[in-house]
């Protein structure tokens, strides 16, 4: 198998203008697939913008809109995720990362978890998404996608792995915040992600995508460094923050199989247990069975 | 991490030792308060040129008192576009002390950027009146108390910025710290009128490491902060505490979101912590926008939510 070039598109999508991100996606697939990429990765929202608040509904699409195909028309030979505000056919709105391969829009992806808390305000304009489904890929391996927020969920990464993804891909529109100097990166933000990352690279013997944004909409600067890290854990491409620009890494997927059985962690899984026991505590917080454990949150 | 913490845990913690022995030497930074000086400035860089960008500029504004704050934040602006594309306007009162229009044109000849001198005495004085001659607010303003003056001249210092702004084609640069928009050391349309503020967001503690790092004149970074608004008046004089001690209870109090008991414990004395509280309570209105009565269907900041720099709001 021969090793698959990732680019990662770190860019700085101009709030709200639909036309000139998609006028610079289709110039980056170019450029990637003119630097061998098998794979481009672009960041949340990455065709809007990230703060959109009522601009959300403006710049919206439904899957089938004609600018969305003539962008996945633009992936012949490639495969590629891009991200925007998907209008279902009811109206809601959601943060979608699409899969276009080879031509066509293969798999929408909506964010499940929609932070509202500190800095962020994602519920009041987004519905959240309600499936999480690994799915084939020609590049032979299974992809799972997931945007930002998605992968602060243990489950997530989890039930993607025991999915089939061997390819986790996180699209993302990180806030840079906490500039103490005691972090490794000097930012907070940085320092947590590339933990993560890590973490799930070697706990789903996965390779990990990330692709985060940069520049500015209004107060916050969104930080850069995308990674592509090793089921080892192994950082295969760190791009520097705050910098935009194409980045180009290269993994070879075969070591997928090589970690796995290596260290068959997935093989060890027991999806059967989980079930089980998740079932208990679903009951248990709905009052409906006894709680045999401690109530969460009772301190006792 | 922690043992960071414990570092600082008493209150007016000792000198810092991050800034390295010379800055060490120049002012104390608790070691919380640290930050890293290259990506703030990467950060800072990014976010002035966002700010210019999307709103469809190209030069900037603002006014220079000899003070760290607005040093820092001239230094900063123009690493980010150059200085040619920087206009400092020094905008001195008859009593302003010499010294700080010393400074502020040191920071002009280190820069090479654009500067004016306007000087604010005839706006104040033809309010409130000179030598027993009242002005126009009358008789009674012969009297004013510095409190008065001092917000007249920061309101007439903010006229002055915003009419340059137009003739020099930028935005107006705040240049107020976190630690005083805070406690509500500021002017509400005064000094704390601004396009965008790129060093709100620091304490003063770190706006002195950041200002040590991009090389703001050693004696901007040395003198006591001052309004100026009468010889001899110092922050720290005035509020009765110091940067490092108020900086440091202001981050463990609201970064930190610390309790009462967790402040008193980490060696915060209780007469300090209720006083610094119902400042910060007091001023939560210099902070925010005015609200405004909901009648309507739609209304802005309310439910009518847009961000400030949208398609179209670009004058280019």
């Amino acid at each position: 198998m021969q090793p698959l070039r990732i680019a990662l598109a770190q860019i700085a999508p101009r709030l709200g203008v639909l036309e000139e991100n998609l006028e610079r996606h289709r110039a980056i697939l170019d450029e990637a697939r003119a630097a061998g990429a098998g794979l481009v990765v672009f960041p949340e929202l990455g065709l809007t913008g990230y703060l959109l608040q009522d601009l959300a509904a403006e710049v919206a699409m439904r899957i089938d809109d004609p600018r969305l195909v003539e962008l996945a028309a633009g992936t012949a030979g490639l495969s590629a995720v891009v991200s925007f505000v998907e209008e279902s056919a009811d109206h809601r709105l959601f943060i979608a990362a699409a899969l276009l391969e080879d031509g066509r829009l293969r798999h929408v992806h909506r964010k499940l978890y929609l932070p509202t808390y500190g800095l962020f305000d994602e519920r009041r304009f987004f519905a959240p998404g309600d499936a999480l489904r690994a799915v084939p890929s020609q590049l032979g391996v299974g992809i799972g996608l997931t945007v930002c927020e998605d992968l602060w969920h243990l489950s997530v990464p989890a039930l993607l792995a025991l999915d089939g993804a061997q390819l986790l891909i996180n699209v993302s529109a990180s806030p840079g915040r906490d500039l103490a100097a005691v972090h490794e990166t000097g930012i907070g933000t940085a320092t947590s992600w590339r933990t993560l990352l890590r973490a799930y690279a070697q706990l789903t013997t996965s390779v990990v995508v990330f692709c985060n944004r940069v520049g500015v909409d209004e107060s916050i600067s969104f930080w850069g460094g995308s990674a592509v890290i090793a089921p080892s854990g192994e950082a295969l491409l760190e791009a520097p923050l705050y910098q935009e620009g194409l980045f180009v890494g290269e993994v070879a997927l075969a070591d997928v199989r090589r970690e796995r059985i290596a260290l068959p962690l997935l093989r060890d899984e027991r999806p059967e247990l989980l079930v089980r026991e998740l079932e208990r505590i679903v009951a248990e917080r709905a009052g409906l069975a006894p709680d045999a454990t401690a109530e969460p949150g009772s301190g006792a | 991490m922690s043992a960071k913490e414990d570092n600082g845990a008493r209150a007016g913690a000792a000198p810092g030792e991050v800034g390295g022995p010379a800055a060490a030497s120049l002012f104390v930074l608790p070691p919380e308060l640290a930050i890293d000086t290259d990506v703030a400035r990467r950060v800072i860089a990014e976010f002035v040129r966002g700010q210019l960008d999307q709103a469809g500029f190209e030069r900037a504004v603002l006014g220079l008192s000899g003070g760290i704050d607005s040093a820092l934040v001239a230094l900063l602006v123009a690493e980010a576009i150059g200085a040619e594309r920087l206009l400092a306007v020094l905008m001195p009162y008859r009593t302003s002390s010499p010294a700080s229009r010393t400074d502020a044109e040191s920071v002009v000849r280190q820069l090479g950027c654009n500067s004016l001198l306007v000087d604010i005495s005839p706006i104040v004085d033809g309010y409130f009146g000179r030598d027993g001659e009242p002005g126009s607010g009358g008789a009674e303003a012969l009297g004013a108390s510095p409190l008065r003056r001092g917000n007249l001249a920061a309101r007439a210092r903010m006229l002055v910025l915003y009419d340059q702004s137009v003739v020099f084609g930028g935005l107006v640069v705040g240049t107020g710290n976190k630690t005083e928009a805070l406690i509500g050391y500021t002017t509400v349309y005064g000094d704390a009128a601004c396009a965008f503020n790129p060093i709100g967001d620091l304490y003063k503690s770190q706006v002195r490491q950041l200002a040590a790092a991009v090389g703001v004149p050693e004696a901007i970074i040395r003198k006591a902060p001052s309004a100026d608004l009468w010889p001899g008046q110092t922050d720290e004089g005035e509020a009765g505490f110091s940067y490092p001690e108020l900086d440091r209870l202001l981050y463990w109090m609201i970064d930190r979101r610390q309790s009462d008991d967790e402040l008193l414990a980490r060696g915060f004395e209780q007469a300090m912590i209720e006083r610094v509280q119902r400042m910060v309570a007091g001023s939560e209105f210099k902070r925010q926008v005015p609200p405004i009565a909901k009648l309507g269907r739609r209304t802005a900041g309310v439910d009518y939510l847009y961000p400030r720099r949208r398609p179209g709001s670009s004058r280019t």
